[in-house]
Order: C-alpha cells, then sequence, then structure tokens
C-alpha cells in the first residue's frame, strides 16, 4: 500500500493504495469516473487515454501508486463551468462520434496533440491519434474535427 | 424546450447526433459501464479441444470455493438448441447454451460460474473438472466435405447448408461465348473488433419469476426471443435492454451462451445480478467471425461485352455451428444479381462445419468476400476482351424498374449513374490503363461496383418494425422504437424522421429506443435495414400523431382536415401555406377543456418483399435496392511490394441522406473497414486455436494512412423510403477489396486473387511476371 496526493479532474484526493493498482481501476472503481472506458487492458487500445499533466498516457498501463503528485484529467473533467471543450464541440459538430466508445480517449489524446502543437498539420494529427483506435468512423471526421477545434482554440 | 436550437424540417440536414453530447462528455452509458448492488462476475468455462467428448463434468470443488454464488452446466438448463435463421433454415439450429455432449471449437462454452469478484471467478473455473475423449478434428471445409473425415454435427459431409442456384441455361450460354475465363479467390477470417466488447447483465427476479437482460446487442428482440426459447420462458418475462453500444459489425446480432448464462446465474444466485464481460482475447476467440471461403467462378462473355453466364462453386469454412451462416452464403451467392444483368447462372455454396470458431454475421453478410471475387472476376474478363472496365460495368449493370431473373424486384436503381459519375470524379479516362509512376512507383486505378439490401427475413415469418409517438401537454414528443443504435446513428435518424413528418424542430424529440418491454418490436440492425424499415414505421407513428392533432384543429376551426398540415412549428393551411396556430397552441387545444386528446401514434411497416425460396434463389429479400460505385487508385513500390491507397471514391444511390454526415460517415467508416480487410486484416488458425487474439498481433486501420476519401450521393429518392432515403450501412465495404486489387493491377499487371493482399504476394507475383510464371491465384485452402 502506498500513500499518495493526486489531483483528478480539479479535486485533490489523498488515498491509500495497493501498489498493484492501476488508475483505470481507481477512476473507474474508487471515483466512478465512467467516462474512460478500456478496450484490451493490454496497451493496444488506447481507449483509456487520460491526461497525466499534459502528457496522454494509457491507465491500462500505469500504477496509481506512480502518479503521486499528479494532475490527472479525464473527459469528466474537460469541461470548464458546464461548456464543452472546443475538442468536444468540434467532435460533436463535425460528426465524430458515432459509437462514443473511443471518443474519450481520442479527444484526450488530441487534447494533449494541441496543448503541446497548437497548429498541426493533418499528418502530425494523424500521428498524434494512431495509438487510439476507432472501429466506426474510418478517422476521417476525427482529424477534421481535431484539425477545427485546433482552428478554434487559436481564435 | 430547454434546447436552444431549433431545426425544423430536419430531413437532409446534418443535426448534431441526439446521443453526440453525453459521448463527448463521458457521460453516455454502456452496459459495460452497469453496475447493481450486490453484483456478481461471471465467466464462462470453456473447452480446451476443438473436438472432444465429454464423459463427465465435476463442479463439485469450484461450488466450495469461498465467494462462488452459483456453478452452472448443461444439466442446469432444459437443453434447448438455438440457431439465428430459424425461419428459413430450420435445420441449421444446432448450438445448446451449455454443451454436455461434446465440445466442437476451443471455447464451446460447458460450464459458467458466478462469484463475488473476477479472481474468484477465474479460480472457480479452474476448479471445475472436465474429462474429455478428444476426437479427430478437422480444420479447412475442403477437408471437412471429404468422406470419412471427422463428424462434427450430423450434417452429410459436415455441409451444415448447401445451396444450389439456378437460372436459365449456363451451360449453352458459356457456349455461346466469345471469351470464357476461370478464377479462384481465397478469402480470409477476420474480426468485427467493437471496441465495445460482448456483455451481459442478468437479473433474476424471484417474487415475480422474471429476468432483465442489460446486453451489448444489435438485436434486443432477437436476444429476448432466443432466451424464452432455451429457458422456457414467456418472451414477455423477459425484458432485454440496449443502452449505448460500443459498435457491433454483425457481430452482436444473436444471443450468446454468456446472455443465457447470466440470468441462469442470477436465477441460481438467488436474484443477485451478475456480469459477464468478454475480454479482448475472448472477444477474438471466441465470439464470432467472418467466414472464410473460397470462391471459384467460371463465366463467359461476348465480344462486345455482354455478360453470358456466370457459374462456380462457393466453399465457406462455417466454423463450428450455424449462426448466421444461411443468410451469409445466400448473400454471397445472390447478392451479384442486384448489380449485373445476369439470365444464365449457376452457382453452388457449401458452408461447411469445421472444428474452428463460429463464423456468423459480419457488416455484408457474405457481400464482402463476393464482392471482392465477383468484382476481381469482371475486372479480368472485361480485360480479356480488351474493354474497359468501366464500359463493361455499364453494360452490363441492373436498371430501375426491373425485375431480375430470380425475381427480385428493384424499383430505384442510381447504379449505372454510380458507376458515371465515380468515372467523372476520379479522371477514369486519363489515369486508367496510362503509363505512369517513375522509378519503383507506380499508380493505378481500379473500380468495384456493389448493392445493398435494407432488410433480409432470418428468424421472423416478418420483419417488421414499429414506434410509438406520445405528444405530451408541454409540447415534448417522445419516441419509442424498437430500432437498436449501435452508433451508426440510428436513433438521429428517426427523431430527424419523426420531427419533419410531425413537422417539429428536431430538438422536441426525445428518443426512448430498444427495450423489449417498452417499445414496440422491431428486428434488429442488420442488412442496412433501420433506415428503410425502422424509418418508415417512426414516419408512419409522425403521421398518425398528426392527423390526431390536426383532427382536433379542424373540428376547432371547422376546416377539413385534409386542408391543414404542421409545418415548421406551425399548422399551415396547405392551399397557401398560411399559418392558422404554432404547433404548441395546437397541442394545447387538444389537451384543453372541451377536446382532451391525449396525442399517442403509432406506426409501424412490413417492406414488400416475397419470400425467398432457398432452394431455387427466387424471391424478393428486399423492399428496395442500394447502388453505389466505388473507385481505388494506388500507389505500389516494386521494391517493397507496398501497396499506398492515394484516393478512394464511392458514389452511392442512397436514395436520400436523412443525415448526409451520418451517411458519409458511414461510407468512409465501410471504406477504412475494407482497405483493413483488404490489406492485412487476417484472423489466423492454427489447429483450431486463433493466433492472433489481441489488437498487436490483429492490426486494424489507424489514423496514420487513412487516404483521402471523396463520397458523392446519388439522389434516387426512392418510392418506398422514408423521404426517399434507402439503408446503406453495408454497401461501401463490399467492392473495396477489388476496386484496390483491380487498381494494383493497372498499376504493376499483377493479379492477386487472394487476400490479404500483402507486400509479399505483390513481390511474389511481379517475381513470377519477370520470369513469365503468370499470376498468383496460389491457395491458402
Amino acid at each position: 500500500m502506498k500513500k499518495i496526493k493526486i489531483e483528478i479532474d480539479g479535486n485533490v484526493r489523498e488515498l491509500q493504495v495497493p501498489d498493484s493498482e492501476l488508475l483505470i481501476e481507481t477512476l473507474r472503481e474508487r471515483f466512478g469516473l465512467l467516462g474512460t472506458k478500456y478496450s484490451c487492458l493490454e496497451g493496444d487500445c488506447g481507449v483509456c487515454t487520460v491526461l497525466v499533466g499534459t502528457k496522454n498516457v494509457l491507465s491500462c498501463l500505469i500504477l496509481t501508486a506512480d502518479c503521486d503528485g499528479e494532475k490527472i484529467t479525464t473527459i469528466e473533467g474537460l469541461a470548464t463551468a458546464g461548456q464543452p471543450h472546443p475538442l468536444q464541440r468540434s467532435f460533436i459538430e463535425k460528426g465524430a462520434i458515432q459509437c462514443g466508445f473511443c471518443t474519450p480517449g481520442m479527444i484526450l489524446a488530441a487534447k494533449s496533440l494541441l496543448d503541446k502543437q497548437p497548429h498541426p498539420s493533418d499528418v502530425e494529427i494523424a500521428r498524434a491519434l494512431d495509438g487510439n483506435l476507432c472501429r466506426c468512423t474510418g478517422y476521417v471526421k476525427i482529424i477534421d474535427a481535431v484539425r477545427e477545434a485546433a482552428g478554434k482554440i487559436d481564435k | 424546450m430547454n434546447n436552444k436550437n431549433n431545426t425544423t424540417s430536419p430531413v437532409g440536414k446534418s443535426v448534431e447526433r441526439i446521443d453526440a453530447r453525453e459521448k463527448a462528455a463521458g457521460e453516455a452509458k454502456f452496459v459495460f459501464d452497469m453496475k447493481l448492488p450486490g453484483m456478481l462476475v461471471g465467466k464462462m468455462l470453456r473447452s480446451p479441444h476443438p473436438h472432444a467428448k465429454i464423459i463427465s463434468i465435476d463442479t463439485s470443488k469450484a461450488l466450495k470455493l469461498d465467494g462462488v454464488r452459483a456453478v452452472i452446466t448443461a444439466e442446469d438448463t432444459y437443453k434447448v438448441k438455438f440457431g439465428s435463421n430459424e425461419y428459413f433454415f430450420p435445420y441449421t439450429v444446432d448450438q445448446m447454451p451449455l454443451e454436455s455432449e461434446k465440445a466442437r471449437y476451443i471455447g464451446d462454452e460447458i460450464a459458467a460460474v458466478a462469484a463475488v469478484d473476477e479472481e474468484t471467478a477465474e479460480h472457480a473455473l479452474s476448479l471445475i473438472d472436465v474429462k474429455y475423449e478428444v476426437l479427430p478434428a478437422v480444420f479447412d471445409p475442403v477437408s471437412a466435405m471429404k468422406p470419412g473425415a471427422p463428424q462434427i454435427h450430423t450434417a452429410m459431409n459436415n455441409i451444415g447448408v448447401m445451396l444450389p442456384m439456378q437460372f436459365g441455361d449456363a451451360d449453352k450460354a458459356l457456349k455461346e461465348s466469345d471469351y470464357i475465363r476461370e478464377d479462384v479467390f481465397y478469402l480470409q477470417s477476420a474480426a468485427h473488433c467493437a471496441l465495445e466488447p460482448h456483455v451481459s447483465l442478468g437479473q433474476y427476479e424471484v417474487s415475480t419469476d422474471k429476468i432483465t437482460l442489460w446486453t451489448s446487442t444489435q438485436a434486443p428482440f432477437k436476444v429476448r426471443e432466443a432466451l424464452a426459447k432455451t429457458l422456457k420462458m414467456e418472451a414477455a418475462d423477459i425484458r432485454v435492454i440496449k443502452l449505448n453500444v460500443g459498435g457491433g459489425f454483425g457481430g452482436k446480432l444473436e444471443m450468446f451462451p454468456m446472455d443465457f448464462s447470466a440470468c441462469l446465474l442470477s436465477k441460481k444466485s438467488g436474484g443477485v445480478p451478475v456480469k459477464i464481460t468478454c475480454s479482448r482475447q475472448e472477444e477474438f476467440s471466441f465470439t464470432r467471425r467472418k467466414h472464410p471461403m473460397i470462391y471459384k467462378l467460371k463465366s463467359g462473355v461476348k465480344r462486345d461485352g455482354t455478360l453470358m453466364a456466370v457459374t462456380g462453386e462457393v466453399v465457406a469454412d462455417g466454423g463450428a455451428y450455424c449462426s448466421y451462416g444461411p443468410t451469409v452464403i445466400a448473400a454471397a451467392i445472390l447478392r451479384i444479381f442486384m448489380v449485373y444483368k445476369i439470365t444464365n447462372f449457376r452457382i453452388i455454396g457449401f458452408r461447411v462445419y469445421t472444428n474452428n470458431p463460429i463464423c456468423g454475421a459480419i457488416r455484408g453478410f457474405g457481400g464482402v468476400q463476393s464482392g471482392f471475387a465477383v468484382e476481381s472476376h469482371m475486372d479480368m474478363l472485361a480485360r480479356g476482351i480488351g474493354m474497359d472496365p468501366v464500359e463493361f460495368r455499364l453494360k452490363n449493370a441492373t436498371d430501375p424498374n426491373t425485375e431480375t431473373v430470380n425475381k427480385l424486384v428493384i424499383s430505384s436503381n442510381g447504379l449505372k449513374d454510380c458507376i458515371r459519375r465515380a468515372a467523372e470524379a476520379c479522371g477514369w479516362k486519363n489515369k486508367f490503363g496510362a503509363a505512369k509512376g517513375d522509378g519503383d512507383i507506380s499508380r493505378g486505378i481500379g473500380i468495384g461496383i456493389a448493392a445493398d439490401v435494407m432488410g433480409s427475413k432470418m428468424y421472423k415469418a416478418h420483419e417488421s418494425a414499429g414506434s410509438i409517438i406520445k405528444v405530451e401537454e408541454d409540447g415534448s414528443v417522445y419516441l419509442f422504437t424498437g430500432a437498436a443504435d449501435t452508433g451508426q446513428g440510428s436513433d438521429t435518424a428517426m427523431a430527424q424522421i419523426a420531427a419533419q413528418e410531425l413537422g417539429v424542430a428536431y430538438e422536441r424529440i426525445r428518443i426512448k429506443a430498444a427495450d423489449t418491454e417498452i417499445t414496440p418490436f422491431d428486428t434488429g440492425s442488420f442488412a442496412s435495414r433501420v433506415t428503410f424499415i425502422s424509418g418508415n414505421a417512426t414516419k408512419n407513428a409522425a403521421t398518425d400523431a398528426k392527423q390526431q392533432i390536426l383532427g382536433v384543429v379542424a373540428r376547432e376551426l371547422k376546416l377539413e382536415i385534409g386542408v391543414l398540415d404542421i409545418r415548421d412549428e406551425q399548422v399551415v393551411k396547405v392551399s397557401d401555406g398560411s399559418a392558422l396556430m404554432s404547433f404548441d397552441q395546437a397541442v394545447g387545444l387538444c389537451y384543453s377543456f372541451n377536446y382532451g386528446n391525449l396525442i399517442i401514434g403509432r406506426g409501424s411497416y412490413n417492406p414488400k418483399t416475397t419470400p425467398v425460396d432457398f432452394r431455387t434463389g427466387y424471391g424478393n429479400v428486399s423492399g428496395s435496392y442500394g447502388f453505389e460505385a466505388q473507385v481505388a487508385e494506388v500507389e505500389v513500390n516494386k521494391k517493397t511490394g507496398v501497396v499506398k491507397i492515394l484516393k478512394m471514391y464511392d458514389v452511392h444511390d442512397i436514395g436520400y441522406p436523412i443525415n448526409p454526415d451520418s451517411v458519409h460517415g458511414q461510407i468512409e467508416g465501410s471504406i477504412v473497414m475494407g482497405i483493413g480487410y483488404t490489406l492485412y486484416e487476417d484472423l489466423k488458425f492454427a489447429q483450431g486455436q486463433v493466433m492472433n487474439p489481441s489488437f498487436s498481433k490483429y492490426r486494424i486501420p489507424r489514423s496514420v494512412g487513412i487516404p483521402a476519401i471523396e463520397s458523392i450521393f446519388v439522389e434516387t429518392h426512392d418510392p418506398q423510403g422514408p423521404f426517399g432515403a434507402k439503408g446503406m450501412g453495408e454497401a461501401s465495404l463490399l467492392p473495396t477489396a477489388a476496386a484496390i486489387a483491380n487498381a494494383i493491377h493497372d498499376a504493376v499487371g499483377v493479379r492477386i486473387t487472394d487476400l490479404p493482399i500483402t507486400p509479399q504476394k505483390i513481390l511474389e507475383a511481379l517475381k513470377g511476371k519477370e520470369s513469365g510464371i503468370g499470376h498468383s491465384a496460389n491457395g491458402i485452402g
């Protein structure tokens, strides 16, 4: 067991966690943050992506005990004052959401990109999302949505 | 209304999806996310052998394990078989919820446990002692059909389904042909890869003897029917509820032993809910998969390009049970008639049992496999007589308002328009056959065409769908539909159709869908049927509700009801469009002192079809048909054999798009899925064991390398479609592989006839071409 202090979606939490507890378990089981999905638990699909600081991380491959002192952002923490984040807005408007199972991880991976590179090319967007699988959309509208959001955040 | 948008006349507009906000916010709930008080974890015990007699099953040790609440085997069941095509193919009902006599594939369900947590459930599985007598197994369909092969069920030569389809006089027509060729195509297996796994949460209620099952399904009513049959319960005592579904693609179209087990384990546990979730490895290994096929074709053409006869044989590896196999093999053979004018035809199809995992429905049913075979073959025929492949297809494509030789009734048909516009969009005339490329790189272009059905009867005598619309006193509109949105956007389309017909803003519609206890019946999301069939049911319900409102207005204003309509939130006079009152005022009137009329509209729709006789192939499977042409532009590296797709063009007769962005989204998703199947997706087996059951070993398309996709609509305004719309969820996947293979041939002159088209196959084919051996066509069978 390890005692840690982490910030999840703006809330500071002090926890006793077993050394083996995965971040995905902490988020879903302890805090009911069910927006973060998982699909393989092997680090292959990107569905469980969250942000640790500004970095996109697979929450099925990281131990909560190793997140001591970190700021975690999940899809539930992305909106501010009830207003969707520009990425959420553009995913809705561009038709980038079909079944929605990959959407939370996809949006967070895109946010990590835009935080580092506010004006990405389509190739850079595709590269940044390459670890996030989607079986519905063929990625076309997802890339459109990220490009659109980048333009809006810039303004 | 608390939503500030006010989208009137929403049909034809890319309105925001009804579920997009909650999905973007991470608030959308899937069965995957569900947790009920006291919920237990369920797990399935599966056969480790591809073929084995079950001698004994001892669960006593597992039952004694601390934390185990229930263990079930076939002895706890009624031993009633279930299947998927029971209406037309009753003899293919062949699977037990839990097997007690014989295991037929690695993964056959033998027992199930419910325990307090995952570890305990896993431990309990290891304590169940099953004694097997291992039997000889057979893994390829050709060997399985030979006399003396291991007998998997009782079917002679392991042929689960045989479909001999014959029309006209193929032998005579072949003799009259100027050019005949014979080709063999090999199609591999593939996985659906929906990101939400199969998940079932069953809860038994002791006091009422009722069951509720939440399951990630495309067909809740089908699941209810199979549960009622196998649990020997009244359908009314079983409630199946679908929430958001994280993708289906045909893989969630039937009841699974895990659905059955979640319910029965809950009953055995005294009514405590039990949840069974497939791991990704289980998804790949034990759910459903695409039928591998060997597709032989021998056809003849006249020198002018007239297609004289098509003959051949299709052999499909069906795996251990039939599932939707009959429909798959039928679709693999009969789809050709929607696309090509053929009067002389003879293809025999065999869907063969093997000891491999079960094959079933996957987007397009057998259409993807036949799409590759037929559309490659047609290209080869065209080239054989020196005819342009586009011209060849235009010459032989079906026309509107025709009846095919097997009595398909085709009304609207934009196929020839699709072909012409695809050729225009890509600049076919300048690109096809032209010398191109520099150094090791060669560019090429290829075309494929396909058709969509809009429904297909499989497990019921009818394929009706129903909708109910209630308009409340405050003007809010509730739509109850049995249609099962699995992410394709059918809830949105249904809401758009309801709003358009009722004459109100899209944002007024609240939807309650796919709950067998609350919503009207619907056969499910398959065969591109929902927009067409459920859409018509919804439109009819909205018409009914509208007429009820207009009836009150007409009485109040002393007008004939026929002169009134509701448009854009206003009750109007049809003659001059003048507004008489707002929709809210009209609803207020219905609920006023003098009237007190609750507005509840109802609608159903059963498409005009005729039963298909699967002994002969005659019959009209669908109420209408959709069409498309697809072009691939590729670049082949002759040194490495790597194919790069430069651009895909898809021109699709969708009738009329209810939601254009959603339609484009279906097309883009299909094409990219098709690219994966064409170039690398390959579910591999060794002795019945799936060898690549993970996303790291089974590669699906990722965001890097997705080509530009130009998606163009041909609007034929189908006379039977709701607002002219046709279904289109599958067709864009059907011609992709052939379009790419045809483009590769155009680029480097080699013909690959076995999928996936790997760099290695291209290099081998190029080597053969240099040494004069001819093109590949090497077998995998």
